[in-house]
């Protein structure tokens, strides 16, 4: 029994190492290693939408810029709490997800894709007009954040922020492992293997389907809440098809349905594209395409099945030589 | 009364665009199975070998055109040998991957023969005049793709429907075990096809570069535009991308018209209203 | 502002730390923040090789200090990439200066943090007059929309022409230009007939000249950012016989020279009002362009190429006055004037935006060289940022 526990927990303690040893290890990247924090809260909300659910979506930007804009608006306006605006981005991200959920979860396959295209593209022609309420394409400036809980002073430096986005993705995190162990969870796994079983066993298999959705939107309005928090400034391109892209690229990389795959993904994405920019900007494209591709042809269910991957090979390699 | 031809024929010309361009991706998505996002790939490939036909080697463009198809189609055959025979049997997500990872090294591979600027593909003057409608003028640029469209689309209903290759094709598509047991070389099959599809993606790079101008980033930028005229018309029939394509040139255009700022949110409330009632498309088979 | 002073000191605490890890003291690092990649990799290309060619000319070091350049990839409108970039260039680089920024939202999002740690930024091209209310440390070189889009419409008033359709791109920068555009020909006495915006995704122009040519004003006004929606529209201007039709063409950056030549003959006579053309009849331009052509025989020249050697030019003269301390540097350049390859220029001491000529220009094919130029026919007016009070 203990030792079921500890290997379940292993990960989350590794992780933990490994964002403490970030801290330290890299300083003067805390801007950067947030920005990896906040990425991994969008693609965990991802992962529960198309991993676990199986709802194939390339517009899960849209509920990512509904938050942002939401928790940027509300901190101008209203209540600059950071904390209270992640509950914003939250709902904004939630009540969007729920009310295009309802039409978007008829449909499925390539229909369904072009769907939430068309919604994240809707909603960045609405924020793009509404000038006088979000700044159009100059974007939502004058965002300024009260310390987090009233005691954390968002710091030049960024450890504020590093923190903070950290114990948000832990939070999200716990929530998701708690979520997809739990009936409705599997339940979940039960549509998207076989929803004709489902149905065939009195499961809701719609709503079931909207219920999902719903909370990957609340959770990916927690990313852009975040993000507007962060970053000061709201643009429009937190609603672009190129993050929702971007989000299923890391995603898959990393591997689907398991959370961890979500948070492996995420972080070699970004890295790999942080340093291959960062020495070759205009050619970093050849990198990022080859990784893309090695990937899919030889781990294709990612990269989390890297470590096992090896181990098979280390074995087949002895068992070759003996 | 004006308007309302102009709107006809302003639609009809950038819905043929719009067919041309996707009817590639309608033969690869749609009769192969394949979620190609590649697709806008092989259309840069051909555009961008068009220009650097005409611009670099001063060809005409009457003898760089069918070169860069040509030239686009011997690219796209030992990727089809290499990369897309095993891409057919992965899943939906991990063809996503594949192909968008191809696109990707499609583009910089562009970008650091070319750079990133635009690649303008020089017309001939014979497309260059202008029509006379009577009530309007018509560059001859686009009354030529009117008539390549309407071409193209009996070519591949002649060529689907009444030979001995598509009814191979559709029974390799179908049932590939079986078509195999019986004596049809499935491989072959699909290599053409993919030489189509890809053929086809230079032809409207190159046609449609007009509207749709030729750069690096050219298969991101449009990748949603030729997605949604496939879905629109339902996957795996041609003529419905056809009707689609034609029905999306037609209300754009009426919105641009009829109210210019608000095109955008007009056109996409479109493409969720009609998806969301006809999820399978125009003419999509279960 | 007692968070200043916290942060300072907090900055102060990470310089210390790291002090023995920096770079020689003399050195004044500069971090350019542009995109480098991606659709828009050319102003970062053209914002280098400008800055290699000032210091080729000037030398690597001003004053008793040596300039040191990074360079920092920001793809495109990307303002959680800019600020965190900006952060990494002050905290880890230790820079002095921060420099480039072609979209708004990238130079807003460093907004904040330039005020706190009082660096000098110098915007090589953003345009919206926003952008320097957010920090008193913002300088541009670039140019604001109200700058080129008023004396376009007034120098069209004098021509002659009385209405005018507007024809712009759906976006900040568009409105900005289409209200400039309006409020300066309406003011002299015009009638805007139109105002027509074009969403950004739009990308068959025909119905929107056609609704022009229906109108038959005198002219059309045009914004519409670069590359492919400039590149159709003109075509489309063309090829509906407009031109043909006495609807004279009126734009700004739309025949910028990375894309004319793409444009071809039909470029031909097209009028923009601009504050910089490769073509521009000076000495310090040739200089400017040999030496850049020297060092990048490839190399395109624009305002992209020229906002940036402005900007170097301003950064060494506030190194030289000032060093590494921020609030002086920026007081020592307002209101510097000096002779730039565009012409004159004045650093206005109240919108921080450069005080320059706005040229009108027709496209030309130049006899010598067969390539098509925008042929500068007259300075229209010598202006600040008009928008800063709008």
């Amino acid at each position: 029994m203990l030792r079921r526990y500890g290997s379940q927990y292993a990960p989350a303690v590794l992780m933990i190492a490994v964002a403490v040893a970030a801290f330290f290890a890299f300083p003067f990247n805390l801007a950067f290693l947030t920005r990896i924090l906040i990425m991994i809260v969008l693609v965990l909300s991802l992962d529960l939408v198309l991993g676990y659910a199986g709802i194939a979506t390339l517009g899960q930007a849209a509920m990512y810029g509904a938050g942002a804009y939401a928790a940027g608006l509300f901190a101008i306006h209203v209540w600059a709490d950071p904390v209270a605006g992640l509950l914003i981005g939250a709902l904004a991200g939630a009540a969007l997800a729920a009310l295009a959920g309802l039409a978007l979860m008829r449909t499925h396959g390539l229909t369904l894709i072009m769907l939430t295209i068309a919604v994240a593209q809707i909603c960045s022609e609405i924020a793009n007009r509404a000038r006088d309420i979000t700044g159009g394409a100059d974007g939502l400036r004058g965002i300024r954040m009260q310390p987090v809980l009233g005691i954390w002073e968002f710091d030049f430096i960024g450890r504020t922020g590093y923190w903070y986005a950290f114990a948000v993705a832990a939070v999200v995190m716990v929530l998701l492992a708690v979520l997809v162990r739990s009936p409705f969870g599997l339940s979940l796994r039960g549509i998207h293997q076989s929803p004709e079983r489902m149905l065939a066993i009195g499961a809701p298999v719609y709503w079931r389907r909207h219920a999902a959705y719903t909370l990957g939107g609340g959770i990916a309005g927690i990313a852009g809440a975040l993000t507007a928090q962060i970053t000061q400034l709201v643009s429009l391109e937190t609603f672009s098809f190129a993050l929702s892209a971007e989000a299923m690229i890391m995603l898959i990389l990393g591997g689907t349905g398991r959370l961890y795959g979500a948070v492996i993904g995420t972080v070699i994405f970004m890295w790999v594209h942080h340093t291959a920019a960062a020495n070759d900007p205009f050619n970093w494209l050849f990198v990022i395409g080859a990784m893309v591709l090695a990937v899919v042809f030889f781990l294709p269910t990612g990269l989390i099945s890297l470590p096992p991957a090896l181990k098979r090979l280390a074995k087949g390699g002895r068992h070759a030589g003996s | 009364m004006d308007l309302l031809l102009n709107i006809a024929v302003d639609g009809i010309a950038y819905g043929m665009i719009l067919f041309m361009i996707a009817v590639g991706l309608s033969v690869t998505m749609g009769l192969m199975r394949v979620v190609n996002l590649a697709h806008g790939g092989f259309a840069l490939i051909g555009g961008a070998l068009a220009h650097w036909l005409g611009a670099e080697l001063g060809l005409g463009f009457w003898l760089a055109a069918p070169l860069a198809i040509a030239g686009t189609v011997l690219i796209a055959l030992p990727l089809e040998r290499v990369l897309y025979r095993r891409i057919y049997g992965f899943g939906e997500l991990q063809q996503v991957l594949a192909t968008i990872g191809l696109t990707f090294l499609m583009i910089a591979s562009v970008n650091y023969l070319l750079g990133s600027t635009l690649l303008p593909i020089e017309l001939p003057p014979a497309l260059r005049q202008t029509v006379d409608l009577g009530f309007r003028q018509l560059t001859a640029h686009r009354a030529a793709v009117i008539v390549v469209g309407l071409v193209v689309i009996a070519g591949l209903w002649g060529l689907l429907d009444r030979t001995r290759f598509g009814i191979r094709l559709r029974a390799a598509v179908d049932n590939r075990d079986t078509a195999s047991a019986i004596g049809i070389n499935t491989s072959s099959i699909y290599m053409l096809t993919f030489a189509l599809g890809a053929g086809l993606a230079a032809l409207g790079g190159i046609l449609g570069a007009e509207l749709l101008p030729i750069d690096a980033y050219y298969p991101l930028r449009y990748m949603v535009l030729f997605l949604i005229v496939v879905a629109i018309g339902g996957m795996g029939s041609i003529l419905g991308s056809f009707v689609a394509a034609l029905a999306i040139g037609v209300i754009e255009t009426a919105s641009r018209y009829l109210v210019p700022d608000l095109a955008t949110i007009v056109f996409f409330g479109f493409v969720i209203l009609f998806l969301a009632v006809r999820p399978r498309g125009l003419m999509g088979s279960a | 502002m007692n968070t200043t002073r916290k942060t300072a000191g907090a900055i102060g605490l990470a310089l210390g730390l790291f002090a023995a890890s920096g770079a020689a003291a003399d050195t004044i690092k500069v971090g350019v923040i542009a995109p480098f990649s991606g659709p828009f990799a050319q102003y970062g290309i053209q914002y280098q090789q400008a800055i290699e060619t000032y210091v080729a000319q000037n030398g690597a070091s001003a004053g008793e200090h040596e300039i040191e350049f990074i360079y920092k990839d920001v793809g495109g409108v990307n303002p959680d990439q800019s600020r965190s970039l900006a952060q990494e260039l002050l905290i880890r680089e230790q820079v002095d200066y921060l420099a480039g920024f072609t979209f708004t939202p990238n130079a807003l999002a460093v907004g904040p943090i330039i005020t706190q740690s009082e660096t000098p930024t110098v915007i090589f091209n953003a345009a919206t007059s926003v952008i320097n209310k957010e920090s008193p440390f913002f300088l541009r070189t670039s140019y604001t929309l109200w700058q080129v889009s008023a004396p376009m419409a007034e120098w069209a008033y004098d021509q002659g022409l009385r209405t005018v359709v507007t024809t712009v791109s759906d976006y900040g920068p568009g409105i900005d230009a289409e209200v400039s555009f309006k409020a300066a020909f309406e003011a002299k006495g015009g009638e805007v007939v139109d105002t027509i915006r074009m969403p950004l995704s739009t990308t068959d122009f025909t119905p929107v000249i056609q609704s022009v040519k229906d109108q038959a004003p005198d002219a059309v006004f045009a914004f519409l950012p670069g590359g492919p929606p400039t590149f159709t529209y003109t075509k489309t201007y063309n090829e509906n016989g407009l031109r043909d039709a006495g609807i004279m063409f009126l734009g700004t950056a739309e025949t910028e020279e990375s894309n004319l030549q793409g444009l071809g003959d039909m470029a031909i006579g097209l009028t923009t009002a601009y504050h910089y053309s490769a073509a521009h009849d000076s000495d310090l331009n040739r200089e400017f362009q040999a030496k850049l052509h020297e060092l990048h025989p490839d190399g395109i020249i624009n305002w992209a190429s020229v906002g940036a050697y402005d900007g170097v030019h301003l950064i060494y003269e506030m190194v030289k006055a000032a060093g590494s301390d921020g609030p002086a540097a920026v007081e020592a350049v307002l209101g510097m004037e000096w002779e730039s390859p565009r012409g004159a220029l004045t650093m206005d001491p109240e919108t921080r935006t450069v005080i320059q000529n706005v040229y009108i220009r027709e496209v030309e094919r130049n006899a010598e060289t067969g390539l098509l130029e925008n042929a500068e026919k007259g300075v229209i007016a010598t202006v600040g940022d008009l928008g800063w009070d709008q």
